[in-house]
């Protein structure tokens, strides 16, 4: 990585870290660069004419322009709770303890949530007929589900892998949802969830087995038919 | 028509030196051996560019507008309006701007009027520098018309991009640092980013606007059979100047590619969003002109 995409990436961490006082907004992203080890911003931080934010342009040029920029500052706040899970987490974890690590993560931020949630799932470009994008939500569900089953040392395999990480996904999205609007009650609420979905599990690969045995049962008689 | 075709025949004893200096200069480099830069699609040691390019502007100097009209169908006063607002030049309080190779003071003119009517903003400065004196004197003359002139807001310095005087233009002293359609004509774009990084402050703002690679491969050939075919003979026919024109064209082509010109501005110091349309350059009109940006940071 060159020096100059290491200084954007550390920009950007910065600013992360000042998304609980500034929220996911352009001021964080310009702000970050008075937070800069080593750099004139902060060794002249006495002389308060060379401690300056980056100005629109700058921030523009970094990160995007208007509402983009905000989108990778909220982009690398998700991937910056991704590491969270992975640096609190001690081997052979529990499924449990990395997602309350999750929703802790949230805690700082939860008043900018909503907006940036919202924003993540606006559809660019917004002339596109659709009023909602559900993909953001659904790739941000799957991506913190694998990682608490990978750091929960989960060994499924086949059709047992894809409705275990379904099965995280859908609990921890109803926890975050939960979360927004009653956060004193959001780790309560997930542990409910997780104590309900070990039986929603069994079912789920149940099904599966099911609809295993009824395709290869066709497979069988078409086969025999001669039409496979 | 009757104005042009008086410009054409009061310039012509200009055109005429440039174009044998032209040709006197390509016939004479094979006895050479040096440092060679492009001129066009020719190569030639690299100490002539200078004067070479000096003498195609001086040609069109004069009729620079319509050069640029020729070129791009009018589309480069789009095109520079998009630049400047993109920039944003006031929107957080004055800002010191130096605008390189913008003799005729398109660019300055666009900076201060938005900053003017956007933010009411009366402090932000432009200097304008040009390495010819004849691009500068229309910039002046320009200017003239203008509620700007005699003002502390614009001030026009002959210079070259590439070696600004240190005692004139400081280190870490500008806001914005902006280069219109010129920096292709440099000799070295390395020396002209590295005198960018060092006038700018840090936290301030590189940007290029320049006609680059059309990457929509619909678009390339017809961008390409315009560009060899009718531009020049568009020069022959408005100023009769083919060489210059055909010169302007070929420099074009010769210009590294969007990612390897924002290469260069990372190389100098520069950081840059990342490698894609939209980030590290923006391409207008599908690359016939792209802006790139960097920010001294």
């Amino acid at each position: 990585m060159s020096a100059s995409s290491l200084k954007r990436t550390q920009l950007l961490k910065i600013a992360t870290s000042l998304v609980k006082t500034h929220g996911f907004t352009r001021e964080a992203l310009a702000r970050s660069v008075l937070y800069l080890p080593n750099q004139k911003h902060v060794e002249s931080k006495q002389d308060n004419e060379d401690c300056q934010p980056l100005s629109d342009t700058a921030v523009s040029s970094l990160f995007g322009f208007g509402d983009a920029a905000r989108t990778t500052l909220i982009h690398a706040w998700l991937d910056e709770g991704i590491n969270h899970m992975s640096n609190s987490s001690q081997p052979a974890r529990n499924v449990s303890d990395v997602l309350h690590t999750r929703l802790d993560w949230n805690e700082p931020v939860l008043g900018y949530l909503p907006e940036a949630f919202a924003l993540l799932s606006t559809p660019n470009p917004s002339w596109l007929s659709l009023q909602f994008d559900p993909l953001p939500a659904l790739k941000h569900a799957h991506r913190i589900a694998d990682e608490a089953a990978y750091l929960s040392m989960d060994t499924s395999r086949e059709l047992a892998w894809y409705a275990r990480r379904i099965s995280l996904a859908g609990i921890y999205s109803a926890a975050e949802l939960h979360q927004l609007t009653s956060p004193s009650t959001a780790h309560s609420f997930l542990d409910s969830l997780l104590t309900g979905s070990s039986s929603l599990e069994q079912k789920l690969g149940d099904v599966m087995l099911y609809s295993d045995y009824v395709y290869k049962s066709w497979k069988g008689i078409l086969k025999s038919r001669g039409m496979l | 028509m009757s104005l042009l075709c008086s410009g054409a025949i009061r310039q012509s004893a200009t055109r005429k030196w440039a174009s044998r200096t032209f040709i006197r200069c390509t016939s004479s480099y094979s006895d050479r051996d040096q440092k060679t830069t492009s001129f066009g699609f020719k190569t030639i040691p690299a100490h002539e560019k200078e004067s070479m390019v000096k003498n195609v502007f001086d040609s069109v100097a004069s009729n620079y507008d319509l050069m640029n009209d020729a070129m791009s169908l009018g589309v480069h006063r789009l095109w520079k309006d998009e630049f400047v607002s993109s920039l944003k030049p006031g929107r957080r309080g004055p800002m010191r701007c130096i605008d390189v190779a913008g003799g005729t003071g398109d660019i300055a003119l666009r900076l201060l009027d938005f900053a003017r009517e956007k933010y009411a903003d009366r402090e932000t400065s432009v200097e304008v520098v040009d390495i010819n004196a004849q691009m500068l004197k229309e910039g002046h003359r320009r200017f003239k018309q203008t509620m700007y002139h005699n003002t502390p807001q614009v001030s026009f310095h002959e210079a070259n991009a590439q070696e600004l005087p240190v005692e004139k233009f400081i280190d870490n002293s500008y806001d914005l640092y902006t280069i219109a359609f010129g920096i292709r004509n440099c000799t070295s774009i390395p020396d002209v980013l590295k005198e960018a990084y060092r006038v700018l402050k840090p936290g301030a703002t590189f940007a290029c606007l320049e006609f680059n690679k059309v990457t929509n491969p619909l678009l390339g050939p017809i961008y390409d059979q315009y560009s060899f075919s009718v531009i020049p003979l568009l020069g022959t026919l408005l100023t009769g100047d083919r060489a210059s024109y055909q010169y302007l064209v070929e420099s074009i082509r010769k210009f590294p590619s969007q990612p390897e010109f924002a290469q260069m501005i990372r190389d100098a110091g520069f950081v840059t969003g990342k490698d894609i349309d939209g980030a590290a350059w923006n391409n207008l009109w599908g690359g016939v002109a792209c802006i790139h940006t960097g920010v001294k940071v």
